[in-house]
């Protein structure tokens, strides 16, 4: 199997982007990771494209096509997916596979949404599933995980709150986050409620905006010196069985179980993570899965500052979904640019001191009770 | 929302429940694999496990709340603003089912609470049309009525 390496990375601003298209936006990322990563448009040889919302909101498709001929790369395989909020992560894993299988040598994949217009409403499993016509939209899905949590294991409001602040205090120092304001448990919890126990700023917004990766075989790599190896992509659907424990995410664990195993990894080897934050709880229930605490303690770990910048094991120092704006596309390659950043030693203010490996996390769609997708994907530099 | 006339309303999907007389007696419409001895919500067209026929099976009309959470943001379907939904444990099968819950009991939610099945209108189909929802509420409440 080749070796996989992360050679460029680009992303757009995140945020309203009313007079830009999505094609706009997807090759303004794509084209800052191939001026990143120094590769000539005409060396890539397979494109992936990710997008959640551009046929449901605007009837689009093959996106991909336009967007790859908008930065000159035409004739090459490009594969448009749909993939919930794992869009842009469960495209980096086809990457790394066809790359691991020497099918490729330089895949471009690029993720967005443009998603900020009226016809958007909360995201949900599909019109057509039961579950969404009785009512399930994906906060009250992540609320309910909360409910149950803080019944068993004591997980509070404040302790969820408390994801929320630390990931708007990373985002103060992060230009490329969209709220950027410093926030505080008062502040959390006094929002509206719009699902309880989950109030306004403990949800991600959306957001127009687009990120994009290049990875590459290693004879394929132009130039050595920022480049990155990929050490693991590990991809799960959920198992759906009835009854779920929605409060021990047994998808989530086999996920971050199988990152870690194909890595030669433990949680203590992660200098710093980026998860999936679309909620408070979500990070909490994701602590537990990561292995970062034992399950039930992610509360209390959430409120002990050891996952804030420069405690013991740093989560969403970029500012996770809650600050960073969430289109589902861009999402988990959004992550894996603030890896590289990270990984290179290039994060500024926010840079974790002595960065040397990162996992960047993601979860999506809803059925049954439990997840349709999750990944996990292990980088070192 | 147990006006007279609203059985003639379409459910808001086929096969999904059946109301007895009047209103009464609603119970929830699944299916059961008897190869597999496992029972579904709602019936698949086949056996996830062995692909198989599937026979319905009336999953009855109680249980009680395991997780519930009451959505407070414009809601899709016409469904009422805040309207409630939950994971019920029914007894019997066991199976741990998503649910709307009953929009005049949402402060007695809590976990563990028994709860019987109702049927009523409650909002749009998917072409927007009025329809019935299945719908959980307090069990005592629905002994009385
Ligand atoms: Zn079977």
């Amino acid at each position: 199997m080749n070796e996989v390496y992360l050679a460029g990375v680009g992303m757009t601003a995140f945020g309203v982007h009313a007079e830009r298209t999505l094609v706009d936006l997807a090759g303004e990322a794509a084209g800052l990771a191939l001026a990143d990563a120094g590769l000539e448009p005409g060396r890539v040889d397979m494109g992936f494209f990710a997008s959640a919302t551009a046929a449901p909101l605007f009837k689009d498709v093959t996106v991909g096509q336009n967007v790859f001929w908008s930065v000159g790369i035409n004739q090459i395989p490009i594969f448009n997916l749909e993939n919930a909020c794992t869009s842009g992560s469960a495209a980096f894993y086809l990457a790394c596979n066809a790359i691991a299988a020497g099918q490729a040598r330089a895949v471009l994949v690029v993720g967005g949404e443009k998603m900020c217009v009226p016809e958007a409403g909360l995201l949900n499993s599909g019109a057509t599933e039961l579950d969404t016509q009785l009512g399930l939209v994906t906060p009250a899905s992540f609320a309910m995980r909360a409910v149950r949590h803080m019944a068993e294991f004591g997980t509070t409001a404040e302790q969820m709150a408390a994801v929320a602040v630390k990931n708007r205090e990373h985002a103060s120092f992060n230009p490329m986050a969209q709220f950027r304001k410093p926030t505080n448990v008062a502040e959390v919890l006094g929002s509206p409620m719009i699902a309880d126990p989950l109030t306004r700023l403990q949800c991600c917004p959306i957001a127009d905006g687009a990120a994009a990766v290049l990875l590459c075989a290693k004879e394929a790599v132009p130039s050595l010196d920022r480049c990155l190896r990929v050490r693991a992509w590990a991809y799960g659907t959920g198992d759906y069985a009835n009854p779920q424990d929605m409060a021990r995410w047994g998808t989530d664990y086999r996920v971050c179980a199988s990152a870690y195993a194909l890595a030669g990894m433990q949680p203590a080897d992660l200098d710093l993570i980026e998860c999936h934050d679309a909620f408070t709880i979500g990070e909490i229930l994701h602590y537990e899965a990561l292995g970062l605490c034992a399950p039930g303690e992610g509360g209390k770990l959430a409120a002990s500052g050891d996952t804030a910048l420069g405690g013991r094991i740093p989560v969403n120092v970029s500012g996770g979904l809650l600050s960073r704006g969430h289109p589902p596309g861009a999402t988990g390659l959004a992550q894996v640019w603030e890896l590289a950043t990270q990984l290179r030693n290039e994060a500024g203010e926010r840079q974790v001191a002595g960065a040397g490996t990162g996992l960047a996390h993601c979860m999506g769609g809803d059925k049954d009770g439990d997840a349709k997708s999750c990944t996990a994907i292990i980088i070192t530099n | 929302m147990h006006s007279e006339g609203t059985a003639q309303l379409p459910p808001v999907a086929p096969g999904i429940f059946t109301t007895g007389q009047e209103g009464e007696g609603s119970s929830l419409l699944g299916g059961a694999c008897p190869a597999c001895d496992r029972d579904f919500f709602p019936r698949p067209s086949r056996c996830p496990l062995c692909l198989g026929a599937i026979d319905e099976k009336n999953l009855g009309s109680t249980g009680k709340l395991y997780t519930f959470t009451v959505v407070r943001v414009k809601p899709s379907w016409g469904l009422p603003c805040p309207y409630g939904v939950g994971y019920v444990d029914l007894d019997g099968s066991g199976l741990r089912v998503l649910g709307l819950l009953d929009p005049e009991s949402l402060d007695r939610l809590e976990i563990g609470l028994p709860l019987r099945l109702a049927v009523g209108e409650m909002g749009v189909d998917l072409r927007g049309n009025p329809c019935l929802r299945p719908f959980f509420q307090p069990a005592e409440e629905g002994a009385h009525e």
